[in-house]
């Protein structure tokens, strides 16, 4: 590690109502990784707004290479030398790997861009960070991770000196992710300063110098990472102690009954012959990596896509599903990976979210019943503890396991007796993740029985009663929790298949 | 400021209702100080012609931009409603009672087309609406063979639909709008049909993945939206009595002015009725005091379109803003 390259003194900033950040103060040394850590809404994200000029801050300083700086927006930050890699890729697929580094500062060559030298500018770049892909290559070819690669390539062409990572490896396969730390390490030897923000315990370990946490807007303390334990930075984060312990036994009796099987389920080409069965009180975890068609074997069961093929039997009972009200009339209930996009929608109420799925409930004639709407939904609020000010408060205001907690109370009122969690702590920070996991057994305790996609193993080895592992399309294992273990799994989601 | 905005009765109202109010008193003033033609009730109620028909063009369109869509045949529909159904009376002699229905029901007619394109075959909104205004209007010109026609006037047989607008000095048709217009509201905002169509606005997937026949949703808000330009129709023809094939298409701009004024949102899920209202009456007064002052109806076309501008902006500033 060198010398400070980057130093937020006391940083302070307020929106309406809320304390965002309080007096935080941060420094990235050239040559290190340094985690930023934080709950979601504990202000890590406010905190790189504000370093790179999105927000403006009410007070502190910003000391960058030896002098203070102020940024207007992500460009003068950009210019300066500060980059962040984005969690969400802001790529454009219908152009080029190398078009896209390029993108807003072109070669050009008289009026016409220059495409040969970006490319030969792509390669070298590519080269420098031992990367493997072809410049010329149609970005929406490539897979997410290739795509974040090209993200990083771009950063380093802006010769950033220090480099911001938001949760980069939600969206990696395991390989992806040790190409990613290859890289990381690599730009660490080269002297720059990176910012790591990640919910996964166990890359910090791996990867980062030192780690920041912070707390409700606060800054709680920096650890150097080897002298750290995994519990030491989650007592930080929460101030409590958490437990993972992985279920050794399934607690689904023998003789429960199938409430769920599905035969050579087909859709496209990442669903291909798909077969399992699904018991009533169980939770049964999806495992896999990323690409493996996991989701998109749940949203043919759905009725949310189309299936090409094969049989859904609800209770022995043959049905058909082809649309999601199919699926919801037959009491199946999904839980997106994606709350924004396919589970809540944000500018209504927790009241009008909870009562989506059920609507025809809580109708008195022509009317729609707000008493009872209001009176079930608090009564949801209160059973889930979600923490929200009232009913009628916007969801878009609540934290990521909040709006979770009104997905499932949406789909607990519409009676739904199987429930597929599609990443179900995806976004959301270890203590409210906790709560989820007990909201889970407890469901199953009462009967619902659960299919749940992760991608976490730690989750998947907590949660579930069986596994089900699918590679590409297929799927290449079952297992019961009891026989079950990381290196069981992750050899059955990379089987090839002969 | 702040303390305004937090105040209890304020809330309720919403602000930009009681700045869009403050806004129609405050041009009401100027025209009045402006010409002494405006002082008196006979500018009202000419104001209030215009009102009516737009009233309900607007109302329709509510409902269609709070899905996220959009209606650019609404105009042209009100103008073929109109035709159809006066050529009936007057040329086929159909009883007025029934030239009446027609009109409602050309107007859902076209309402079902829109509707169905746009969510059941996925169209945009805006290139069917765009398709099946020029439909209303050669449809329009076909039906009449391009002659204009003239409804009844008060006097004649058939003249007791103009009671819709007043009887002697009473305003019938201010009765008749508002009370329209808390149909709507309720509709919108206290039924299952309301709820669908706002959440849909906002995001429909989400919906969808409910287990809600958004579809059959999205295209009722198109329906609702055609048989309200249909009663615009009837309302047209009762202030101005004849109309003429191939026109309409500036009372879509002004229709949509008044309700993305009003505080309804044109990328969906959000729609104010009440807002609408007030909208409107703005647009219909800024006519009546172009045309006292004496300026052309082009001034009123070119200040509309900055209305559009601003409202618009406006939304997605606060949105931003709330971001």
């Amino acid at each position: 590690m060198g010398d400070t390259i980057l130093t937020m003194n006391e940083i302070d900033k307020s929106f309406p109502g809320v304390h965002a950040l309080d007096h935080v103060n941060f420094e990235v040394k050239k040559g290190e990784v340094h985690a930023l850590m934080g709950e979601n809404g504990a202000g890590k994200s406010t905190l790189m707004k504000v370093l790179t000029g999105i927000y403006t801050k009410d007070s502190g300083s910003i000391v960058f290479e030896g002098k203070e700086v102020e940024f207007h927006n992500t460009r003068e930050a950009q210019d300066a030398g500060i980059v962040i890699v984005h969690q969400e890729l802001n790529m454009l697929g219908h152009l080029t790997v190398a078009q896209n580094i390029f993108i807003g500062r072109e070669f050009k060559k008289g009026i016409r861009i220059d495409d040969k030298k970006m490319n030969e500018e792509a390669s070298k770049l590519f080269q420098k960070l031992h990367i493997d892909i072809d410049p010329t290559e149609m970005m929406s070819n490539l897979t997410v991770g290739k795509q974040q690669m090209c993200e990083i390539a771009k950063a380093i062409s802006h010769e950033a000196k220090v480099i911001i990572f938001d949760e980069p490896s939600a969206a990696l396969t395991e390989t992806e992710i040790e190409e990613l730390f290859k890289i990381i390490r690599d730009l660490r030897k080269q002297q720059l300063g990176i910012v790591y923000i990640s919910h996964r315990m166990d890359e910090i370990k791996v990867i980062t110098d030192r780690v920041t946490v912070m707390r409700d807007g606060g800054y709680v303390g920096t650890l150097i990472t080897k002298e750290c334990t995994k519990d030491d930075i989650i007592n930080m984060m929460v101030g409590r102690v958490i437990y993972e312990d992985p279920k050794t036994e399934s607690a689904v009796p023998k003789d429960a009954p199938v409430v769920l099987k599905v035969e050579k389920l087909n859709a496209g080409r990442m669903v291909q012959d798909v077969s399992f069965e699904l018991r009533k009180g169980e939770v049964l975890g999806f495992s896999g990596l990323m690409g493996a068609g996991r989701t998109e074997t749940a949203r043919a069961i759905f009725g949310a896509d189309p299936k090409t093929g094969g049989d859904i039997y609800i209770n022995g009972q043959k049905v058909e599903i082809n649309s999601p009200q199919d699926a919801v009339k037959y009491g199946i209930g999904y839980l997106s990976e994606d709350r924004k996009r396919f589970g809540i929608v944000v500018q209504k109420s927790v009241a009008e979210n909870s009562t989506m799925a059920a609507l025809e409930n809580f109708v008195k004639g022509l009317f729609i019943d707000k008493k009872k709407e209001n009176k079930i939904a608090q009564d949801y609020v209160e059973s889930l503890a979600t923490k929200t000010p009232g009913v009628d408060q916007l969801v878009v205001n609540l934290s990521g396991g909040n709006q979770q907690k009104v997905v499932i109370a949406k789909w607990l009122i519409r009676n739904c007796d199987i429930l597929i969690f599609d990443e179900p702590t995806r976004g959301i920070d270890v203590g409210a993740k906790n709560e989820i996991y007990k909201l889970m057994n407890r469901l199953a305790e009462e009967g619902k029985s659960i299919i749940m996609i992760s991608s976490e193993m730690t989750e998947i080895l907590r949660m579930s009663d069986r596994i089900v592992v699918m590679c590409e399309g297929r799927k290449t294992g079952e297992i019961d929790i009891s026989e079950a273990s990381q290196e069981i799994i992750m050899n059955m989601a990379t089987r090839e298949i002969g | 400021m702040e303390k305004i905005k937090q105040n209890p009765i304020v809330k309720k109202i919403g602000i930009n209702r009681i700045v869009l109010c403050g806004v129609l008193l405050l041009m009401y003033a100027v025209f009045c100080m402006l010409s002494d033609k405006f002082v008196g009730m006979q500018r009202i109620m000419s104001a209030l012609n215009y009102a009516y028909f737009l009233g309900f063009l607007s109302l329709g369109v509510t409902f269609v931009i709070a899905t996220g869509g959009i209606d650019f045949s609404i105009g042209p529909v009100m103008f073929c409603s109109a035709l159809i159904s006066g050529y009936c009376l007057t040329s086929y002699g159909v009883p007025m009672a029934l030239s009446l229905v027609i009109s409602v029901l050309v107007g859902t007619l076209f309402g079902v087309f829109n509707g169905y394109f746009v969510s059941y075959w996925t169209v945009p909104p805006f290139i069917i609406s765009m398709a099946s205004m020029n439909i209303a209007k050669g449809l329009a010109s076909v039906f009449t063979k391009t002659q204009s026609v003239s409804w009844p006037q008060s006097v004649d047989a058939n003249g007791w639909y103009r009671s819709f607008i007043k009887v002697g000095n009473f305003p019938v048709g201010l009765v008749i709008f508002l009370v329209f217009a808390v149909l709507c509201s309720i509709l919108l905002n206290q039924t299952k049909a309301g709820r669908y169509i706002l959440s849909l606005g906002s995001n429909k997937e989400a919906v969808r993945l409910s287990g809600v026949n958004v579809k059959k949703w999205e295209m009722l808000a198109y329906v609702i939206c055609g048989t309200l330009v249909g009663i615009a129709a009837i309302f047209y023809v009762a202030a101005y009595t004849t109309v003429q094939p191939g026109y309409g298409d500036q009372y879509n701009n002004e229709a949509i002015a008044g309700c993305v004024m009003g505080g309804t949102s044109m990328v969906g899920g959000l729609a104010s009725i009440s807002g609408t209202v007030i909208g409107v009456f703005i647009i219909a007064l800024l006519q009546e005091g172009i045309l006292a002052l004496g300026f052309s109806k082009d001034y009123q076309l070119i200040i509309t379109g900055i209305i559009v501008i601003v409202a618009v902006y406006a939304d997605v500033a606060t949105r931003r803003r709330k971001n």
